[in-house]
């Protein structure tokens, strides 16, 4: 509390100088007369400075205002952090979940919830499900920080049905089914059966024992059951696979974009991806020029002594307001339209006249619309009244979707886990290659974290 | 030979005479002071001047907004206790002196040998193509060696299968990676450092060659006596910079590294980003962690002047 | 005899030589190689594993795509001034002020040496928030002109041009100072023109520099009017890369991409290596 009568002078004097310098902007402004919105994300809008400067302009027209629309191509984090620091004035920022949390945590962005409660369509639970807000709040913390992009969905096995139709082979449940699909794949097909890339992407086979990515707390500790003894089986037959061949050598190199590049060309019966993605790979094999029949579909994860089936669902994508933003009403505004249907549309088919055309509510989507696959930022949006116009592009998504909502849930996320992760992935890469044995790297891997203090048993 | 000894001795000669000559011309010297006043203040206001701020920066508890109340070290001793650091420590030090030792060696040794082609268009090509590595991204460069080292369909592993030798994981065996980065950071810059002794070896004064070859000198005499010695002060100039580098090596190895290998080759430069610009709003403690990398840069040059006396930098 | 031996010992050394230079040559070509060959790969073809020496599938469609989603000329127009005049500047700047550092007798000169060698040794992550906030109190931020003037000056340059002056021969600027030359006449009419190898250096490494620069122009820019061809790439490049985006951008539209923004360089490079090549071979052929 002094500290903060020391800084009202301070901040009086800034608010002083600030009202000037905008009172001196203001005279020339008056003429447009029009506050401007600015947002910063990294993910959102088109793909090119032309399409971002129309996905502003598509904007500013609904919402009569300037748009001030800056897409950061690379570098976002930095340039987030730049411009924050810099005192500059932000009216939104695209956040992932994890960032979301730091913001929280220093106490940058606003505490949306009473505007939520308020608002018409974010408080319609067709609109946003209650338990999109649950994912979006910040353990230890009250408030809800910010409005949900697009609905994140899970990760989840994808594989070629094609293939799978062709071989005779039924839908796995078990590790062993699984272990048949990849070997029979590997027989007649001559490619791998499965790749991976990231550790997480091993989470559907840790359905098999029934165990969860990232934190689980238990009494309170924070334990990571991938450095359990119950998660041993499923390393021993990942390691099975990658002895056997089944398993593409390259997973420790890979990275998602060699995921899908190798799904895409024929050259791996299955990874792990998400739910989004099953029409997109579908509409890209037609697209660019993939095998006749190509048909990616998804699959629930193994199931579980009990039967039951785990598949995670991603970092939630989310738009925030900094604390210091100039135009609040605006920030909110925006995200309520983002979540209307002309946002949903604006978020996944583009812009109109350039992604797509409309005639009499018929949509036709251009060649630009095509290639962009239906993916302005939103390419799935929340609402549960949203029907994306072309069904015929989204083949494989309902029950991919399914497979989400039914087995999904939100692995919990400590701002240490990046740390953790770093720990946990070196010794299971370990235990797949069979540099360790899988009980040896299960036992080192929970040393290391309890000795850095990433976990607390 | 006779020749060479001779015209050394007149140019030292000469050199102290012009010294001794513009011993009465220093009022001149604010014409050279003039010529370093946009250098100087491009320093002091893009580097120097922010270098203060990013001091007090590191000793907030920062904020992107709101208070950022002082901490005085607390955000560096948070860094020097963290084990992480250190580890990342020695892999720099390790991956920084490999690449500094066949770094410094291999473009003297190549440059040499280019220099020794008697055919013009032949060097030029292949001086130009030694350099097109440089030309790339890191993450062209260090993505196709990824691709090249792969087991079983990697370039790499098809040769030494045609070889006969059984298969090797490069890049998922920590000692070996080790090795990979230090080389193909090697092979990267080469072409860029070769450059630098190329346009050393121009000012080399053609006399002295002939001369030589009046004795009856051979080209491997000539390459030994004239041209490797010439090059003392840019071996000089490539080392020091190299050795300041060691500490700042950063997008190569956060383009080739995976789980595996990450604990053996992470380095000070990741660490800082890991810490600080993965993440939002962290920037004090990355700060700090940036600052001690270049109080360590500080030292490690300080370091290496008094062990090889560079002549009066 | 000896002769002879000295004769054989000769075409053994060029032979060995040659063959030393040809096998680092062509582990220099394949990713050059490679890279042309997969933009001009199909879509699909692009997308398989492996080191392509030829286009499995050939096809223009990579550098198409590249074509008809990027409005190249601005950015290769803004890429271009900035590094150009970025490079002018900067060779100029730095000559001079290497020039000042090589005299001797200059006082202070020990100091600033020390202070301009320090600012090598700066991460730029530690800097880099309070660069921003330098660059926004000065009115640069999302000018062409804040990007020429991100380093304007380097050390590395300095120290370089510093080298290449303190090895021209003492008589040459003897006697021009016996003509009653100043300083500025000194550098500019003698320093200058026997100093083109270095010149061709630092200006070739500025150049390649400032062209592949992302970090400075991401962080400077806001307005896509203002961005650079390798920003402008990067972005059309990197968001098939990210996970959330449903935009694939496959290898060979990629590698179109990398072939683009390295062309200018590949056609720069010859004329600057002219001076390099041609003072070699006039200092090591001339009998």
């Amino acid at each position: 509390m002094r500290l903060n009568s020391q800084l009202v002078p301070a901040v009086l004097a800034t608010t002083v100088i600030a009202a000037a310098l905008a009172g001196c902007g203001n005279s020339t402004n008056t003429a447009a007369n029009e506050p401007t919105l600015t947002i910063v994300s990294n993910v959102v809008g088109g793909k090119n400075p032309q399409e971002n400067q129309a996905f502003a302009d598509e904007i500013g027209q609904a919402l009569h205002c300037k748009v001030n629309f800056i897409n950061v191509p690379a570098d976002y984090t930095q340039k987030v952090q730049s411009m924050m620091s810099s005192g500059q004035k932000l009216d939104v920022i695209y956040a992932t979940g994890p960032d979301l949390a730091q913001l929280v945590k220093s106490g940058a962005v606003v505490d949306l919830q009473s505007k939520i409660q308020q608002s018409t369509v974010l408080n319609d639970k067709n609109v946003v499900p209650q338990w999109e807000w649950d994912d979006i709040k910040i353990p230890q913390t009250t408030g809800i920080y910010a409005v949900p992009v697009k609905y994140q969905g899970a990760l989840m096995p994808i594989v070629r049905q094609d293939w799978m139709a062709e071989l005779g082979l039924a839908q796995p449940k078990t590790l062993n089914d699984f272990y048949n699909v990849f070997q029979t794949i590997k027989q007649k097909k001559g490619v791998y059966g499965l790749t991976l890339s990231q550790i997480y992407d091993i989470e559907p086979f840790m359905s098999a024992v029934g165990i969860k990515n990232q934190y689980v707390m238990d009494n309170g500790k924070r334990t990571i059951p991938y450095a359990s003894a119950a998660a041993i089986p499923v390393y021993e037959w990942l390691h099975k696979l990658f002895a056997d061949q089944l398993l593409d050598p390259n997973f420790v190199t890979n990275k998602t974009s060699d995921e899908r590049n190798l799904f895409l060309s024929g050259q791996v019966g299955m990874f792990n991806y998400w739910d989004a993605w099953v029409p997109m790979l579908n509409n890209l094999a037609n697209t660019q020029g993939a095998a006749q029949g190509f048909d990616a579909e998804a699959l629930p994860g193994a199931a579980g002594p009990d039967g039951k089936i785990l598949v995670s669902t991603g970092d939630t994508s989310v738009w925030a307001m900094p604390k210091n933003a100039a135009n609040p009403d605006l920030a909110f505004k925006f995200m309520e339209w983002w979540n209307t249907k002309p946002g949903e549309i604006l978020g996944s088919l583009g812009v109109k006249g350039t992604d797509y055309t409309e005639n009499n509510g018929q949509y036709q989507l251009t060649q630009t619309g095509t290639a962009e696959n239906m993916d302005h930022g939103d390419p799935q949006p929340i609402d549960t009244g949203w029907k994306n116009p072309f069904p015929d592009l989204q083949k494989g998504y309902a029950n991919a979707k399914q497979i989400g909502v039914k087995y999904g849930y939100q692995p919990y996320t400590l701002p240490d886990w990046n740390n953790a992760n770093v720990i946990v992935a070196q010794y299971a890469v370990n235990a797949i290659m069979g540099k360790l044995s899988a009980q040896d790297a299960v036992s080192q891997m929970h040393a290391e974290l309890l000795s850095k203090h990433l976990v607390d048993e | 030979m006779e020749n060479t000894q001779q015209l050394a001795a007149r140019t030292l000669s000469m050199k102290s005479k012009l010294k001794e000559q513009r011993k009465g011309k220093n009022k001149l010297a604010w014409t050279l002071y003039l010529m370093l006043v946009p250098t100087i203040v491009y320093f002091v206001i893009l580097t120097y001047f922010p270098l203060l701020h990013a001091i007090l920066i590191s000793m907030q508890n920062f904020h992107m907004i709101g208070d950022r109340p002082f901490v005085g070290l607390q955000n560096y001793s948070q860094v020097l206790s963290d084990q992480t650091f250190w580890s990342t420590f020695g892999n720099t030090l390790f991956l920084g002196i490999g690449i500094l030792l066949i770094g410094f060696v291999a473009p003297i040794v190549i440059a040499l040998s280019l220099n020794e082609l008697l055919q013009t268009w032949l060097k030029r090509t292949i001086q130009m193509i030694i350099y097109i590595p440089h030309l790339f991204s890191w993450v062209v460069v260090g993505g196709l060696w990824i691709y090249l080292l792969t087991p079983n369909t990697g370039l790499v592993n098809v040769v030494l299968k045609l070889l006969g030798i059984p298969q090797v994981q490069f890049m998922t065996d920590p000692n070996l990676a080790r090795w990979v980065i230090i080389l193909v950071s090697v092979w990267k810059d080469v072409g860029y450092n070769c450059i630098l002794y190329l346009a050393a070896m121009v000012s080399i004064n053609p006399a002295l060659y002939e001369s030589a070859r009046i004795d009856g000198a051979t080209r491997w005499n000539e390459m030994w006596h004239i041209t490797l010695p010439s090059l003392g002060r840019t071996m000089q100039v490539v080392g020091l910079l190299s050795i300041m580098g060691i500490l700042r090596l950063f997008d190569q190895i956060y383009v080739m590294r995976n789980a595996v290998i990450e604990p053996k080759v992470d380095v000070l430069m990741t660490y800082v980003f890991d810490q600080g610009f993965k993440q939002i709003d962290s920037i004090g403690q990355a700060t700090a962690s940036a600052l001690l990398i270049l109080l360590l840069s500080l030292f490690l040059t300080l370091f290496t002047r008094r062990l090889v006396r560079y002549d009066d930098m | 005899m000896n002769r002879r031996a000295t004769r054989l010992g000769n075409v053994l050394f060029i032979t060995v030589n040659l063959l030393f230079l040809l096998v680092i040559c062509s582990s220099m070509i394949i990713p050059l190689w490679n890279a042309v060959a997969v933009s001009f790969s199909s879509n699909l073809a692009s997308m398989q594993p492996g080191i392509q020496m030829w286009p499995r599938q050939f096809s223009f469609s990579g550098y198409k795509t590249i074509w008809s989603i990027l409005a190249i000329w601005k950015p290769f127009e803004n890429s271009a001034i900035v590094s150009v005049l970025g490079t002018l500047l900067h060779v100029f700047l730095c000559s001079l002020a290497g020039y000042a550092l090589a005299q001797f007798h200059l006082p202070g000169r020990r100091w600033i040496t020390s202070l301009i060698l320090i600012t090598m040794m700066i991460p730029f992550q530690a800097i880099m928030v309070p660069v921003y906030v330098t660059m926004q109190q000065l009115g640069l931020l999302n000018t062409l002109f804040a990007l020429i003037l991100a380093g304007t000056v380097s050390g590395f340059s300095i120290l370089l041009m510093r080298n290449f002056f303190l090895s021209i021969p003492g008589e040459v600027l003897e006697s021009a100072t016996i003509d009653g030359a100043g300083h500025f006449r000194l550098y500019w009419n003698i320093c200058i023109p026997l100093s083109k190898a270095g010149l061709a250096t630092v200006a070739l490494f500025e150049f390649v520099g400032r062209w592949n620069d992302i970090l400075t122009t991401v962080l400077f820019i806001n307005d896509p009017n203002n961005y650079t061809l390798q920003v402008a790439l990067n972005s059309l490049i990197s968001q098939g890369g990210s996970m959330s985006s449903g935009y694939i951008v496959t290898d060979n539209v990629k590698m179109a991409g990398i072939m683009i923004a390295i062309l200018p360089l590949l056609l720069v490079y010859p004329f600057v290596q002219k001076y390099f090549v041609k003072g070699i071979f006039v200092g090591s052929a001339k009998e």
